[in-house]
């Protein structure tokens, strides 16, 4: 749907524990998200960045607020839909890679699609594809272990985009590499994005990445506030 | 390594009962055939009277019977053994076609007797002397010492038929039963219903060698009974190690479940997952214990792997035999049991805490 935003974040609040010990990580947070945004959030460790990312992903409840990806909310969906809108509409990246460890770069990449029902080889051949257009082809039957830090983050983007996800988010992406390969990461997220119409948001510490994105924002108790 | 150990567990377990099993089946089958190799399938006596005379024709009777491979008139009777002054009571079975005497061990032992040497039968029937009553004696040479089928009660010693009915008082072709051996053994019950049907009723009883050998039957499957019990209880601590090991999976792979639910993995197939995980270990473990147990079993019966001492059971070594029935009762228990233990450590990676497991790895 043109102009319906592919993001919306109203009034999210999250925090952990009780009594004395609580802590309200926010208590008010809005955020909306068009159709090729890219928006780094910036924001001190452990001022509640990644709560935030699972709470868009409808990984996490909010104590309060609703988040709707492409019109759908998270909290209206039972726990196949919701699964299934997850696996369709969002890509997720994290810091860490996160491949599984048995699986070679192909079959990681592949994965989404296997559990979306994609029969073996074309899912196989789709991943071979995505591993091609961010330069592995040579590491396409390697495990994880033996990739690099920098290649090991390009498996997990091409994991998380090989379904075409409209909104990708990603925490602290390039948080484990080293300057160059943080660029050539970043090159590649924002490319990505911008072209499938979609909306990138992410998370880093490192205010190079978050000057490269459209929007800066930081996160503090309040909400998010331009930076 | 945890998967590995739960693994070996298994494959122990199952290995464990299919060894069992073929041991225990093995040993059956060898006192079954025993028993139906030497003891007389049929044994027909007399009832309401001491013995069958030559006219009567019952030998001619019984080998026209079908399936009768053979009919052996035999002259049971009482008495002693005696060799230089020591005596021992026995059973005294006298058979056609035999010289000399056969002691069993028990009886030689007792007369501290060895085969080649004399003994004196002293029947517990007597003729009038001179002197008043004395028994009836015959001296015969011990040609063998050698224990008879399992399941007798009491030690029988075998000599000839013609001393026998001497002893005993019996008229030429005279016998106080027949045994007969029978083309199929386990056809015995109908065979002995014939029989008195042959012989007439009233004037004849008969004893299967299932009836003669009832408690020994009735004891051997008793203990593979127990033995299934005891050893079933290895394959469920064997299981029990699986669904330990499978908890244990699903909680160092929760950062793997966590990483599928976000890449779009419902509950249900995380739950699925983590199930065909088990399953798969419970498969391969269980797979791996019949094949264990069954190379073994073949193995050491095929090398006699494990002697005997002779003199006690007749048999030189330890025979196993995997029967396919077992296989697949313990196969098919192992699985289910797998399937059982899988089942709740699933059901724990299904519900995984995504953010929490992610803040973890
Ligand atoms: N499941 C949870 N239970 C308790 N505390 C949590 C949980 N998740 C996050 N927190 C706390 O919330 C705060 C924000 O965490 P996080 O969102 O990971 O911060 P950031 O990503 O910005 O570094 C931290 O203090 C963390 O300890
Ligand atoms: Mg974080």
């Amino acid at each position: 749907m043109p102009g319906e935003p592919l993001l919306v974040a109203e009034s999210l609040a999250r925090g952990f524990g009780e009594g004395e010990g609580r802590l309200e990580l926010f208590s008010a947070l809005s955020l909306t998200l068009g159709a090729g945004e890219a928006v780094a959030i910036v924001g001190p460790s452990g001022c509640g960045k990644s709560s935030l990312l699972h709470l868009l992903a409808g990984l996490d409840r909010p104590d309060a607020g609703r988040v709707l990806v492409d019109g759908k909310d998270w909290a209206s969906l039972a726990p196949e839909p919701k699964a299934r809108w997850r696996g369709e509409a969002v890509g997720f990246v994290f810091q860490m890679h996160h491949l599984l460890p048995e699986l070679t770069a192909e079959e990681n990449v592949a994965l989404p699609l296997l559990l979306a029902g994609v029969a073996d080889s074309a899912a196989r051949a789709q991943a071979r594809e995505l591993l091609a257009r961010v330069g592995l082809v040579r590491q396409a039957t390697s495990l994880p272990r033996i990739l690099s830090g920098g290649e090991r983050q390009r498996v997990a983007i091409a994991r998380a985009v090989v379904r075409r996800p409209r909104l990708l988010l990603c925490d602290e992406p390039t948080g484990s590499l080293d300057a160059a390969h943080a660029a050539d990461v970043l090159d590649l997220l924002l490319g990505t994005a911008r072209e499938r119409a979609g909306a990138l948001l992410l998370v880093t510490h490192d205010p190079g990445v978050a000057a490269r994105c459209g929007t800066v924002l930081t996160l503090s108790s309040g909400g998010l506030v331009p930076a | 390594m945890v998967a590995a150990a739960a693994f070996v567990g298994l494959v122990l377990g199952v290995g464990a009962l299919v060894l069992s099993l073929a041991l225990l089946s093995g040993f059956q089958a060898h006192v079954r055939t025993r028993l139906a190799e030497e003891a007389p399938h049929v044994l027909v006596a007399p009832a309401g009277r001491p013995d069958f005379t030559a006219a009567e024709g019952a030998a001619a009777k019984l080998a026209l019977l079908d399936g009768v491979v053979s009919v052996t008139p035999v002259v049971r009777g009482r008495g002693w053994i005696t060799a230089r002054g020591q005596a021992v009571p026995a059973v005294l079975v006298g058979r056609e076609q035999r010289d000399g005497i056969r002691l069993d061990p028990a009886q030689a032992r007792q007369l501290s007797i060895l085969a080649g040497e004399d003994v004196t039968i002293v029947s517990s029937r007597t003729r009038l002397s001179p002197l008043g009553p004395v028994p009836l004696t015959a001296s015969i040479r011990v040609t063998e010492v050698a224990a008879l089928a399992t399941g007798r009660k009491q030690p029988e010693a075998v000599l000839p038929a013609g001393m026998a009915r001497r002893l005993f008082g019996l008229p030429e072709g005279g016998a106080t039963g027949f045994e007969l051996r029978l083309s199929d053994p386990e056809a015995a019950p109908a065979m002995a219903l014939a029989v008195r049907e042959a012989l007439g009723a009233e004037t004849t009883a008969t004893t299967t060698w299932q009836e003669a050998n009832r408690p020994l039957l009735l004891a051997l499957r008793l203990e593979r009974v127990a033995i299934f019990a005891t050893v079933f209880l290895v394959v469920i601590v064997a299981g029990l190690n699986l669904a330990a090991t499978s908890a244990v999976l699903a909680a160092t792979r929760r950062g793997d479940a966590a990483v599928l639910t976000v890449l779009g993995a419902s509950p249900r197939l995380l739950g699925r997952i983590f199930l065909f995980a088990g399953l798969l270990l419970g498969f391969a473990g269980t797979l791996a214990g019949l094949g264990l147990g069954f190379v073994l079993a073949v193995v050491l019966d095929a090398t006699h792997a494990i002697p005997l001492p002779a003199e006690l059971f007749a048999l030189a070594h330890v025979p196993f035999r995997p029967a396919a029935r077992d296989l697949l009762a313990v196969g098919a228990f192992s699985l289910v049991w797998s399937f059982v233990s899988s089942f709740v450590p699933a059901r724990m990676a299904a519900r995984v805490d995504v953010t929490e497991a992610l803040r973890a790895g």
